[in-house]
């Protein structure tokens, strides 16, 4: 069944990942779909809460806000002590506008919003990236920390 | 395909730069052709691009000239992307955030709601960011373009004055700009009316538009024009020649045109196939007899 908190697939009212009080209640990462949570939990890289959206922007599949939980993850923040949301939608066409879709009504809630990075792949090769992956990589370049 | 038989199977193996690949595609009489790679199968036919480069000349493609803007734009888009297969993602994003945009703008039915604005503003930026990125390869291809197919097209007619090409664009300025002032319209219309879908390629000879004011003569000799300069930019561009099929394109060209066609042919593989007799002044390495569906000689 469905988590009543963050819409992760689970047993019982809340999923493991709400239910346990050592994760980090301030960040919450955004994702399309619970097998996205999965992806995430492997890197083992994120000790924050989730919030399963159910799809991401897509007109022709009839997808519009209405349709995701963008009503629930506005209530969360207002509930919720988050301080930073970051969104995890699918690094394509239709996840890069619900990202952009989200970030436009975030920002003025005065939450950090951010978004993870796209680029290319480790291990590499720079000749055979393809030039929207490789554009995206130079925007999003950051500084060599000394 | 024979008539009768259900499926037809063409076999092509290449080798290029010491790679060989069998590319083999299986047309169905109903259904979808399919294609496979080194016996893999191959779900968009863009993935061959590289695999299996080629410059097609046929008959058809006076429509190039004389048929709408989308037939040029294609022409472009393809050409882009065989000369740099990258571009493949960049021409997909364009056509999915188009149909995304339009695909709203139907449902929104005129309706100008914050919701519909909200969302509209995303696949503004979306159409924007893929599309001026299209538009300037386009624009880019086309001014090298040019001088190939001019000078093509002035040898092809031994006239004077060759070839102008122009991309000329569907807006002014930047395209996230063209959007919004164009989005009351698009809402009315339910469509997207500026953007690299309603962009055209211009082509002119001494100031005469090619599309409405050429002879047909002339007009083959334009197709031939563009296709030799697009078989010159995908050559420089992928390091070696693609492979030329001609496909009963000599079928409607006078003798004199044939012949220059002949001569402006380049080096590399060339495949000719007729259904008459061989052009006069060709000098193939071997030839191919087919009769009934079987290869005689």
């Amino acid at each position: 069944m469905l988590c009543e908190v963050c819409f992760n697939i689970g047993i019982g009212a809340r999923c493991a990942i709400c239910n346990d009080e050592r994760r980090d209640q301030s960040v919450l990462c955004v994702v399309e779909d619970p097998r996205d949570i999965v992806a995430v939990e492997r890197t083992r890289e994120f000790r924050g809460r989730y919030h399963v959206l159910g799809g991401a922007l897509s007109p022709i599949e009839g997808v519009g806000p209405e349709q995701l939980r963008v009503r629930e993850l506005l209530a969360r923040l207002d509930a919720e002590e988050v301080s930073e949301v970051i969104l995890c939608t699918n690094p394509n066409l239709e996840g890069e506008a619900t990202a952009m879709y989200l970030a436009r009504l975030l920002l003025p809630l005065g939450v950090r919003t951010t978004r993870i990075a796209s680029g290319l792949p480790v291990g590499g090769d720079l000749e055979y990236a393809d030039e929207l992956t490789l554009g995206r990589a130079l925007e999003g370049r950051r500084d060599v920390g000394a | 395909m024979r008539t009768g038989a259900s499926a037809a199977v063409v076999r092509i193996e290449t080798v290029d730069a010491g790679r060989s690949a069998l590319v083999e595609i299986e047309i169905a009489g109903s259904g979808r052709d399919q294609v496979f790679r080194n016996r893999q199968r191959v779900a968009r036919a863009a993935d061959l691009a590289e695999t299996a480069r080629c410059t097609v000349f046929t008959p058809d493609d006076l429509v190039l000239v004389k048929g709408g803007p989308q037939e040029r734009r294609e022409y472009l888009d393809d050409v882009a992307v065989a000369a740099r297969p990258r571009l493949t993602a960049t021409r997909q994003a364009v056509e999915r955030a188009l149909r995304q945009r339009n695909v709203l703008l139907r449902q929104a039915a005129g309706r100008s709601s914050p919701e519909v604005l909200a969302t509209l503003d995303v696949w503004d930026a979306q159409l924007a960011d893929a599309g001026s990125a299209l538009t300037a390869a386009r624009a880019e291809l086309v001014a090298e373009l040019e001088p190939s197919a001019s000078a093509a097209y002035g040898r092809l007619t031994g006239a004077d004055g060759g070839l102008d090409l122009t991309y000329r664009r569907s807006y002014e300025g930047s395209l996230a700009d063209a959007l919004a002032a164009s989005r009351a319209e698009d809402l009315r219309r339910a469509i997207t009316t500026v953007g690299p879908h309603r962009d055209d390629l211009e082509v002119a000879s001494g100031g005469l538009d090619a599309r409405s004011r050429l002879s047909q003569g002339r007009q083959r000799c334009v197709t031939l024009a563009l296709r030799l300069a697009a078989h010159t930019v995908v050559g420089a561009h992928a390091g070696s020649a693609p492979v030329l099929l001609l496909d009963d394109a000599f079928s409607e060209l006078d003798d004199v045109t044939a012949t220059a066609l002949l001569r402006e042919l380049p080096t590399g593989q060339a495949i000719l196939t007729t259904a008459g007799s061989l052009p006069r002044g060709a000098v193939p390495d071997a030839v191919v007899t087919v009769r009934d569906g079987r290869i005689v000689t």
